[in-house]
């Protein structure tokens, strides 16, 4: 009797110590940490936040022609032209700097922008531009344009437009584009090449 | 006969460049009718408020107008009390009726949305971008062009332009900034590229 009391006691116990050290194995789970939990990096290509200045700086070409692309993951015109911008950066990879801008939240810098440039398999330098003043930031950018999605720009060498396409490019004419600004020879001075007017503007 | 030629190409150049600046700050905007969501044809002259309008190009797709909305109708409603009633255009073609007055009803708009067919209007203003905002005077003299404020999420607004515009147009003040542009949505076209 006395036996069967004690072995019934220690199963209790047993029991008891097992149910307590459960729930106070679960207790740090449930208590909000103090050090703040980082939102894991989506996987992609690594995207540079830039400002004003940084956009200034992007704009001038450095010894190759340079095109430009400005798109938004809320564009739906801009990600339907990305599958082209990725086969320009192929056809012309060396022969040309190409960079991205993105206009996202900075919020997105690990998210969202990264995620969709790795699902297009973009390659090129991608930036992100953080600004509380798009209105000066889009006057850096073309005195044309009102800040409408997409809008992609190619530079000469020396810095004069030679195109400039807001909205979906047209892959043949970008590449004619590109291709005759890279048979030109080098320009003189950029005022002079500014005056050609944007070939393919849609506005 | 080639001089005439020449002529007339610079003329037409000339127009179509005037149409695509759209209408400068400062000058009338013509009156214009469009069809609303009831179907009914919706003038702005008939829609404006004894101290002017403002035409708001929006979409029911577009996320920044989306982000915008609150604001858009925290405006709206704010100045129609001051006599500035606001008149919702949608210029899409990707967008259609039902879509529209669908989103409409949910967002809450409080004023009359109109549908500009084959971006009739869009096109007349300049417009390509979502929201972009025309603010007219009582008699249709456009004195504020461009972006409600400067922060697409909300949550940093440090200049108020639509506001800022109201208030001193308002107050009998000179507008100090009558342009601002912002980063959005492009007015999808019925043209066809």
């Amino acid at each position: 009797m006395l036996l069967r009391f004690l072995s019934k006691g220690v199963t209790c116990a047993v029991v008891t110590l097992l149910f307590l050290n459960l729930g106070f194995a679960q207790v740090p789970q449930s208590v909000p940490s103090k050090v703040p939990i980082k939102k894991p990096a989506a996987v992609g290509p690594k995207v540079t936040q830039i400002d004003i200045e940084g956009l200034r700086a992007l704009l001038k070409p450095k010894g190759k022609p340079l095109l430009i692309n400005f798109w938004a993951t809320w564009c739906d015109p801009c990600r339907e032209e990305f599958p082209d911008l990725v086969k320009l950066d192929a056809a012309y990879r060396s022969r040309i700097d190409f960079v991205t801008v993105s206009l996202d939240d900075l919020a997105e810098i690990d998210g969202d922008v990264p995620k969709f440039l790795n699902e297009v398999k973009a390659t090129m330098p991608a930036y992100l531009l953080k600004t509380t003043d798009d209105d000066a930031a889009i006057a850096i950018i073309s005195k044309n344009w009102k800040g409408n999605l997409p809008l992609t720009i190619l530079y000469n060498p020396a810095g004069g437009v030679a195109y400039e396409r807001n909205g979906i490019i047209k892959y043949d004419t970008a590449t004619a584009e590109i291709d005759k600004v890279l048979a030109a020879p080098a320009p003189i001075a950029d005022k002079i090449v500014s005056l050609v007017p944007p070939s393919d503007m849609e506005y | 006969m080639k001089r005439m030629a020449f002529i007339f190409t610079a003329l037409f150049a000339l127009a179509l460049a005037a149409n695509a600046q759209g209408i400068a700050v400062g000058t009338a905007m013509d009156n214009f009718s469009l069809v609303g969501l009831d179907g009914k044809i919706q003038t702005l002259d008939a829609l404006k408020g004894k101290n002017g309008s403002v035409v708001i190009f929006i979409s029911a797709q577009c996320p920044v107008v989306k982000g915008y909305d609150p604001r858009i109708v925290e405006i709206a409603a704010e100045y129609a009390a001051k006599g500035i009633n606001f008149i919702g255009i949608n210029s899409n073609s990707t967008e259609s009726l039902e879509w529209i007055t669908s989103d409409a009803a949910k967002v809450g708009y409080k004023f009359p949305v109109l549908i500009d067919k084959g971006n009739v209007l869009a096109d007349k203003l300049g417009a390509t971008v979502t929201p972009e905002v025309y603010y007219l005077d009582a008699k249709n003299v456009l004195l504020y062009h461009g972006a409600i404020d400067n922060d697409r999420s909300g949550k940093a607004i440090t200049t108020p332009y639509l506001r800022t515009a109201f208030d001193e147009s308002l107050s009998g003040k000179k507008i100090e900034r009558t342009r601002a542009n912002a980063f959005g949505c492009t007015i999808k076209r019925a043209k066809a590229e």
